[in-house]
């Protein structure tokens, strides 16, 4: 699965559709802290050198100059790793939120995707911190096939956005379910009614899995792609927790802050019903692959099974 | 005259910067048309008031709303905020001001403008990582309507801005990463103009190390740490 050709990877597909849409946005910028390759931002280079700017590696100046450049009437697209981007959170914060700048944050690398790198590469807080902006919009979208609709989206959505891939490992999750995307709209991916299983990113994956594994022992599981965590789609969570009466929710981030989070502030609001959350709660490490990552610290199908039947259990 | 001994404002600093905020804004700086007008940024936020008593002084904001600098009705917050008329950058947060400079002056060139943008920075503000981190930029992209004024008052909030960390090499830095290092006396109109007059045909980014005095004009604060002034010295 890791090495697939059949599916590119979200930054490869990123790197394509940014190339693309470079004709259609003649205003459109690129700007990476000396992380082009690894990013795919190098596509945009190729066929748009001038628009195209490596500020070298200083991930705080990256984020002014951009602000700078969005300040002019320029669509920059700031490109880097999620884990080193958060050390301009400040400068994200007091000059881009604070003055509602157009500039798109496209991260990459996130959760445990660099696995080979390391708890220093990883990032499992970046939503969290994300969050909490005023203004800030946060898009994790679910795979290559996601990246390619979204993109020119958020393009066109003004203010300040983050925007969350991984690196290689993208399976097949929204081919053939969906074919549009819109800012703060969940999506179904199954329907359901026992229970709902919430998700954004690669993690649907297992979801999807989980759900399927459900329906042979008669649990009916509904999936709900959380694409947009910020707006959050409260309309769609409340709707599925009075349909099913237990949440679950899944993601590649820590289970403070992120998606678990973000969703259980809408149960307790609009309609509370029994929630897990499964997720990150330490550090990552080094590891072959993502997907061994994703096995080792139990962010997959079988806790998702696990977590719906101890739901189910429940009385209240 | 009770804002200078009831306000929490950094009046030191406010006084240091004031003339040449009053150049720039006064005789230099063009709002029109909007695609070649030039651009200031106060990256040292905490001189805001200085800021906005020569916003007044230009008619853009009203004299009457000086008095009522920080208070919860007014629009005048404690550093600059793009909501306010006349401010083209939101700061306060030290360092930040030079990398929106650069972006900004990149953004002009690309659209073939003509503008200018000034860049206010403090020196005690030379300690942010940064800093740097925008000055070797400009220059790769040789970015010569870019012109940064550091305001030299010597001081930074925890004493001289020597002993907190030495400054003294700054200009050698400045000029050996390629910037056009200028000098003046941050307090003298005809010398700041004298500056920045010279710097329009440079073909690098220009740094103007402008002498000050914190606390220039109130002698129980001028070269002190203090940014108050207590009322038994009000009649300053």
């Amino acid at each position: 699965m890791q090495k697939s050709k059949a599916f590119s990877s979200m930054r490869e597909t990123f790197g394509r559709k940014i190339s693309e849409l470079g004709d259609e946005y003649k205003n459109l910028l690129v700007v990476t802290a000396d992380v082009g390759e690894s990013t795919k931002a190098i596509y945009f280079k190729e066929k748009f050198p001038n628009r195209y700017f490596n500020v070298g590696i200083s991930e705080q100046h990256l984020i002014d100059f951009a602000a700078g450049l969005a300040t002019t009437g320029k669509l920059p697209v700031v490109t880097g790793f999620a884990m080193f981007l958060m050390r301009a959170w400040e400068q994200i914060r007091n000059t881009i939120c604070r003055m509602n700048l157009n500039v798109k944050i496209v991260a990459t690398h996130s959760g445990y995707s660099d696995n080979n790198d390391g708890s220093s590469h990883q990032s499992l807080e970046d939503i969290a911190l994300m969050r909490v902006l005023p203004r800030m919009k946060i898009i994790v979208p679910a795979d290559s096939l996601e990246v390619k609709r979204s993109l020119p989206v958020i393009l066109n959505e003004p203010g300040p956005i983050y925007y969350r891939i991984g690196r290689d490992y993208s399976p097949p999750i929204t081919q053939g379910i969906l074919n549009h995307f819109k800012v703060g709209e969940a999506t179904i991916l199954k329907d359901g009614s026992d229970i709902t299983i919430i998700g954004a990113g690669i993690v649907l994956w297992d979801a999807i899995k989980s759900a399927k594994r459900l329906e042979q022992m008669n649990i009916s599981a509904a999936v709900i792609n959380m694409s947009t965590i910020k707006p959050i789609d409260e309309k769609a969570i409340e709707s599925y927790a009075r349909k099913t009466g237990r949440v679950i929710t899944v993601e590649e981030h820590n289970v403070l802050g992120g998606l678990g989070s973000a969703v259980s502030e809408v149960i307790v609001k609009k309609y509370p019903v029994p929630m897990k959350m499964i997720g990150a709660n330490d550090f990552g490490r080094s590891a072959r692959s993502q997907r061994e990552l994703l096995d080792y610290y139990k962010i997959n199908d079988k806790s998702i099974i696990n977590a719906s039947l101890e739901l189910l259990r429940l009385r209240y | 005259m009770s804002l200078l001994y009831n306000s929490d404002i950094h009046l030191g600093s406010s006084l240091s910067v004031i003339e040449i905020l009053a150049v720039v804004i006064l005789k230099f700086k063009r709002d029109e048309p909007y695609e070649d007008k030039d651009w200031l940024i106060l990256s040292k936020g905490h001189a805001a008031p200085a800021l906005y008593a020569i916003l007044a002084e230009k008619g853009v904001i009203s004299i009457d709303e000086l008095w009522k600098i920080q208070d919860i009705s007014s629009i005048l917050q404690g550093h600059p905020e793009v909501f306010i008329p006349g401010v083209d950058m939101s700061t306060g947060s030290l360092g930040q001001g030079l990398s929106f400079g650069v972006g900004i002056a990149k953004g002009i060139k690309m659209s073939q403008g003509d503008g200018r943008v000034y860049v206010i920075m403090g020196d005690g503000e030379q300690d942010e990582g940064q800093v740097w981190e925008a000055a070797t930029h400009a220059v790769s992209m040789e970015l010569n309507n870019l012109i940064s004024i550091i305001d030299v008052n010597g001081y930074q909030l925890d004493g001289t801005t020597e002993e907190i960390k030495p400054k003294h090499y700054l200009p050698k830095v400045w000029e050996d990463i390629g910037w056009n290092v200028l000098y003046c006396d941050g307090h003298d109109i005809s010398s700041i103009s004298y500056a920045i007059s010279s710097s329009i045909n440079s073909r690098k980014p220009t740094i103007i190390f402008a002498k000050t005095v914190r606390g220039k004009g109130l002698p129980s604060i001028e070269n002190t740490k203090k940014q108050r002034v207590i009322s038994n010295d009000a009649e300053e």
